[in-house]
């Protein structure tokens, strides 16, 4: 495992990012996005913005090869990591790779086991020996906050905690792993306000040392966080990024028309 | 012509009537719930005791107690679960997990099994007899008894594991991925486990069941009344010792009655630990 500590500040960070570039996306004859390029800086957040169905999840999706448990999907062009490895490879050992690329969902979706079972599986799946798992546990609910509101508690159901601890859970079993890069799809969007602050704190809290992309429908929440920004609009039936770079320049002037229109419209 | 007044009125009428008829109908079903216990427990109760539990079967099951019948009923019972339940959840798994709903074999499958649950027992009892019995020659056996209640209870299982499995939250599978779990593990430590209550619940169905199945028993366990050595021993089960003491054994009744009491408690204490288990799942997953 890659040690996290050295990518403890910016500047020298490790923990990869991912370059894409002309990936498309089928659903049987159906593109859902076709020709994305894009570039997701190491160790930074990067924000995925974009009116609804426009393809941003099913882009997120064939980043961790969880388009390969869709029957009839379909991934085309090329996905590359930090050091140039081809993720789409068919013959890649997909199950290390979604180690290295985790991902957090909409909806929080804790395994309706105890809190400690649900770091226990996916650790020991890939090797972590027992002895290390409370350690390994504490610190990565430490990581988002929870560790005061559990340790007490930890073989209780994690259904009984409420949606914004489930969705940290959440975030914690994905962080155990030491992922170089954790995909958050809409996270906040099915927590109240005050529990969606909370997360997007701790979101906010692993720049520098996991890369984060983070699709969004809250244009504040994207302003918040973003180091770089990726906007999708329709063209020609499918989704792409119209306009991608440092957040700083394209909330400030984007160039394209249709993501000037979105990221205005939104604002005013 | 009707005045309105007499029409409202006729409308209450028979809102009435609606209601009495319901309220009779509904306690007639207590009435019959009431007579059949009241019958039992009236035949039945004088002749229960430790010894009737305990003891061997005496003049055709008048005298003596239902010790070996116990014995032959339990079983018949333990072989039919351990013979159903490992291709039952197998079954179920492959129909939740492994196939697309809607393609030719999971529609087969799922057709044939709500089929075989369409069959009535006297059916099972025919092909025990036929193929247990007579080509595989197990003979009137406690083990042929128990695969042919084996074959009735699939269905069942088979229903209640993929009902679980389906109502657990699908997002489960995709999470799992996503934390690079193969298949295997998911379903091996987070499927099946968060399944287990409903798969118990589909195993005390299929045990209540098999207690009170005689049509499917007749034929293949047969009615031997000794104490069974090995399933390989023809042994009668409660409900057709039952059935033998009511058309066979002239004064039979009291006997029939004394077994249908503890028959009668046996289910209810297992339906009742069953409607225990769903509650406690109903509660843990959709609360
Ligand atoms: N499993 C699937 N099978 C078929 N079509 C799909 C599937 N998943 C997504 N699509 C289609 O692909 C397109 C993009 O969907 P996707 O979920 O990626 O969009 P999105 O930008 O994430 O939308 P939202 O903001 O609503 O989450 C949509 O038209 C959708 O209907
Ligand atoms: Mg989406």
């Amino acid at each position: 495992m890659t040690s996290v500590s050295s990518c403890s500040s910016n500047t020298s960070c490790t923990c990869g990012g991912l370059s894409l570039s002309d990936v498309s996306v089928h659903y049987g004859n159906f593109a859902a996005i076709r020709e994305v390029s894009l570039t997701i800086p190491d160790c930074q957040i990067t924000a995925l913005v974009g009116p609804s169905g426009c393809g941003k999840s099913s882009l997120l999706h064939a980043m961790n090869r969880l388009t390969d448990l869709i029957p009839g999907c379909r991934v085309e062009g090329s996905v590359r990591d930090g050091v140039g490895r081809e993720l789409t490879d068919p013959s890649l050992d997909v199950m290390s790779l979604r180690r290295r690329i985790g991902m957090v969902f909409q909806k929080p979706n804790p395994f309706p086991h105890s809190i400690r079972r649900n770091f226990e599986i996916p650790l020991r799946e890939h090797g972590v020996s027992r002895s290390d798992l409370p350690d390994l546990m504490e610190k990565s609910l430490r990581d988002v906050g929870l560790w005061e509101e559990v340790s007490s508690r930890l073989d209780e159901s994690a259904m009984k905690l409420s949606g914004g601890q489930q969705q940290r859970l959440c975030i914690a079993r994905a962080l155990a792993l030491d992922p170089e890069v954790i995909l958050f799809d809409e996270p906040c969007s099915a927590l109240d306000p005050l529990a969606s602050a909370v997360v997007e704190e701790h979101i906010a809290a692993l720049r520098g040392r996991v890369t984060v992309v983070i699709v969004t429908h809250n244009l504040a929440q994207a302003r918040r966080l973003a180091d770089h920004v990726g906007v999708f609009w329709m063209r020609a039936g499918a989704g792409t990024i119209v306009e991608e770079g440092p957040a700083e320049v394209v909330f400030a002037s984007p160039s394209d028309a249709d993501a000037r229109y979105y990221l205005s419209g939104v604002r005013g | 012509m009707k005045s309105p007044v007499s029409r409202r009125n006729h409308r209450r009428f028979s809102d009435l009537a609606c209601g009495i008829v319901g309220a009779v109908a509904a306690s007639l079903t207590l009435v019959v719930l009431g007579c059949i216990v009241w019958d039992l427990l009236r035949l039945g109760l004088p002749h229960l005791s430790w010894l009737f539990l305990t003891g061997e079967v005496a003049d055709g099951g008048r005298s003596g107690g239902i010790g070996p019948v116990l014995v032959s009923t339990v079983m018949i019972v333990v072989i039919a679960l351990a013979v159903a339940i490992p291709p039952g959840v197998g079954c179920a798994l492959w129909l939740s997990e492994f196939v697309r709903p809607g393609t030719v074999p999971a529609r087969a499958i799922t057709g044939g099994v709500d089929l075989l649950a369409s069959v009535p027992s006297i059916v099972f009892g025919l092909f025990g007899m036929a193929f247990f019995a007579q080509v595989l020659g197990l003979g009137f056996s406690i083990l042929s008894g128990g695969l042919t209640l084996a074959c009735m209870i699939l269905p069942l299982l088979v229903r209640t594991t993929l009902t679980a499995l389906q109502s657990l939250p699908v997002d489960l599978r995709p999470s799992a991925a996503a934390l690079g779990l193969t298949q295997t593990t998911t379903i091996r430590k987070i499927l099946l486990p968060a399944a287990l209550p409903g798969i118990l619940v589909g195993v005390t169905i299929g045990v209540a069941r098999s207690l009170s199945e005689t049509a499917a028993l007749i034929f293949t366990s047969g009615y031997a009344t000794r104490w069974p050595d090995s399933p390989g021993d023809s042994g009668r089960a409660l409900s057709v010792h039952i059935y033998d003491l009511a058309m066979n054994i002239p004064n039979g009744a009291a006997a029939a009655s004394a077994s249908a009491l503890v028959l009668l408690l046996m289910i209810l204490v297992i339906n009742s630990f069953a409607s225990f288990l769903a509650e406690r799942w109903l509660r843990r997953y959709h609360s």
